[in-house]
């Protein structure tokens, strides 16, 4: 709770850094157009400047406009009028407060300006002071014009930075119905959490961010009076009761593990909506299973025990470069106890999609050794085939190979080696089909 | 997430395991029979590879073991002392996590039928059920392949899909390496 205010300010800070910056060079491009009447110039500027950041606030409701750049626009327009009505306010503002006001809290570059300003003004001493209190009304004014602004608007940078204050500081919410929404995306954060937490929040950052832009601009008046940062979440003509927010977060689950299942399955990219993606998915786990039944129809075709002659295989030393091969595959990243899915990474992917390839080539590799070289092939050279050289081997694969390796190469009996050359890959001759038996 | 190399080569070691020991038991079987003994250490394998962390292996492996199919020798022998772990889990746990879902997804039902008013437009409402029926009936087809699939929702469903299919792809790798290897051993 402490920490949402100074964050809010820091937000405000930026912005109002921002529109300074912005401010302060259209005031530089006044100052040179109008370089005749200097004081003048300055004081009214100065005061067009003031008077436009309060009329810009409200004029900023009326707009509807939260984008720097449209800001701009509005106070460019605005300080005319102001200029006119610059002069009334002079009389109640204290000139030379006004004269370091915008110079107090704008740490811009813009700087000319403000020397210009300190060269003209006349006592420094109690300014400072009234610039700090002023400050403080103005950034205060803001926070909660930029709340307000925040609320009724739907877009811009103001959302970003709201989402990601709502993230860090888990935002106390004034209403039961705000406290359920907050717990709910606690919750929900708390069920991403054993994810990796780089992941979970962009996947979090993403879902907010898309949550808030799908909010309409036009929300209801009702939601400006209350400072709330969760009103901004909350779709157009949307119940806020507990079901309706359990049923999102249900359903920003289910959303969040299809895209997992959209990354998996290939030639998903394409499919939007629930139905086609499932219907990709149970195409997919149906060719999957069936190219399970065929292999292993194949296997039981190919040999007349179920065991393979598993020694047989030992012994030719190609079996067991396939088994090593496989902890090549593998990466040196481990997590212990997550569920299976979670750490679904590009890494994965990569894995998964050349780890056939890997399985394939190393075979080839092999069986192309063991055809051509003679017995002691030399363990850096196994190393060096190119199929290794996508993923790192960590220090304890290389010791595994090693040991396998040196098993494999203990076990080797006396039986010739296969003469056909092997040149094609094995993939062309694994066609499940009808030639089985 | 185990990697995927330590996987396969859990998976490969179970079912060697496993086929040999089937293999042991009978001397002459038909293609069929080998081609089911086959899959069925795969896939047993398969599953215990996940320690039963997952729903969907723990129904394949209770599916196998059931009372009176060839299976259960099968089982016991490629699992040993899991085997029993699994049992005494799914007895305890499994059944009634079930019951509890069937029982609560019948009042869901139930209370679904109450008609709800709704201001809609027709041809949205129309669009959305049309939709709502397309997906149901799909759900209702990926339940039907993935083991154990009927007693989750919808999102356990996902997420078990998710393992299912990571572990078919190891399983089909491996089968695949081990048969062209072994065809080539074989052919000559």
């Amino acid at each position: 709770m402490n920490t949402a205010s100074p964050k809010m300010l820091q937000c405000s800070d930026m912005t109002v850094l921002e529109r300074q910056n912005a401010c302060l060079k259209w005031q530089q491009e006044q100052l040179q157009q109008q370089q005749q009447q200097e004081q003048q110039s300055y004081f009214s500027e100065l005061s067009g400047v003031f008077s436009s950041q309060v009329q810009g606030f409200q004029g900023g409701l009326v707009s509807g406009d939260s984008v720097l750049g449209d800001m701009v626009m509005t106070r460019q327009v605005k300080p005319d009028p102001g200029l006119e009505t610059a002069w009334h306010e002079m009389e109640k503002v204290d000139m030379a407060a006004m004269g370091f006001g915008p110079c107090g809290y704008s740490n811009g570059p813009d700087f000319d300006m403000n020397y210009a300003i300190s060269r003209t003004s006349s006592c420094p001493t109690f300014v400072a002071a009234a610039v700090a209190a002023q400050a403080v009304e103005v950034k205060g004014k803001e926070s909660i014009v930029s709340e307000k602004m925040g609320s009724t608007v739907g877009r811009g940078s103001f959302k970003k930075r709201k989402v990601d204050t709502l993230q860090n500081s888990k935002v106390v919410a004034e209403d039961d119905s705000k406290r359920i929404k907050a717990c709910a995306e606690e919750g929900e954060s708390k069920i991403t959490g054993p994810n990796t937490n780089k992941s979970s929040s962009s996947n979090n950052k993403n879902k907010k961010e898309t949550s808030t832009g799908t909010s309409k601009e036009n929300s209801k008046v009702s939601d400006v009076q209350k400072p709330d940062y969760i009103h901004v979440r909350a779709r157009r003509g949307q119940a806020t009761d507990s079901h309706s927010l359990a049923e999102r977060v249900r359903r920003e689950k289910i959303s969040e593990r299809m895209k997992y299942l959209q990354d998996l399955v290939p030639g998903c990219n394409k499919i939007t909506g629930k139905a086609g993606m499932l219907d990709e998915i149970i195409n997919y786990v149906q060719s999957l299973q069936r190219q399970v039944e065929f292999l292993s129809m194949k296997l039981a075709a190919v040999n007349p025990r179920p065991d393979f002659n598993i020694d047989n295989l030992f012994a030719k030393d190609v079996f067991p470069s396939c088994a090593t091969n496989f902890p090549a595959v593998g990466m040196s990243s481990e997590m212990a106890n997550n569920p299976p899915y979670v750490q679904f990474n590009p890494v994965e992917q990569v894995v998964s999609s050349c780890g056939l390839e890997m399985g394939i080539n190393s075979l080839d590799m092999a069986l192309r050794r063991t055809i051509s070289a003679p017995v002691s092939i030399p363990y850096a050279s196994f190393l060096d085939s190119s199929c290794f050289t996508q993923i790192q081997p960590s220090a304890t694969w290389d010791v595994e190979l090693q040991n396998l390796y040196n098993v494999a190469f203990d076990q080797e009996g006396s039986m010739p080696f296969p003469s056909q050359p092997f040149t094609g890959t094995l993939l062309e001759k694994q066609n499940w089909g009808p030639e089985l038996i | 997430m185990r990697p995927p190399s330590s996987l396969k080569q859990e998976f490969l070691k179970k079912w060697i395991t496993g086929l040999q020991r089937c293999s042991s038991s009978k001397r002459n079987m038909s293609i069929l029979e080998r081609t089911k003994a086959i899959k069925l250490s795969a896939d047993v394998a398969m599953a215990s590879a996940r320690n039963s962390t997952t729903c969907w292996s723990r129904a394949l492996i209770a599916n196998a073991s059931k009372d009176g199919s060839d299976g259960k020798h099968l089982v016991e022998q490629i699992l040993g002392l899991e085997s029993e772990r699994l049992m005494m889990k799914k007895a305890s746990t499994g059944a009634l996590v079930c019951n509890k879902r069937i029982r609560s997804k019948k009042i869901l039902k139930r209370s679904c039928r109450i008609p709800r008013t709704r201001k809609c437009v027709p041809q949205v409402a129309l669009a959305t059920s049309i939709a709502k029926r397309m997906v149901r009936k799909r759900t209702q087809v990926l339940k039907s392949l993935i083991p154990g699939g009927e007693f989750m929702n919808e999102v356990s469903l996902i997420e078990e899909t998710l393992d299912y299919i990571i572990s078919l792809r190891v399983q089909v790798d491996v089968m695949r390496g081990l048969a062209g290897v072994s065809e080539l051993v074989n052919h000559n």
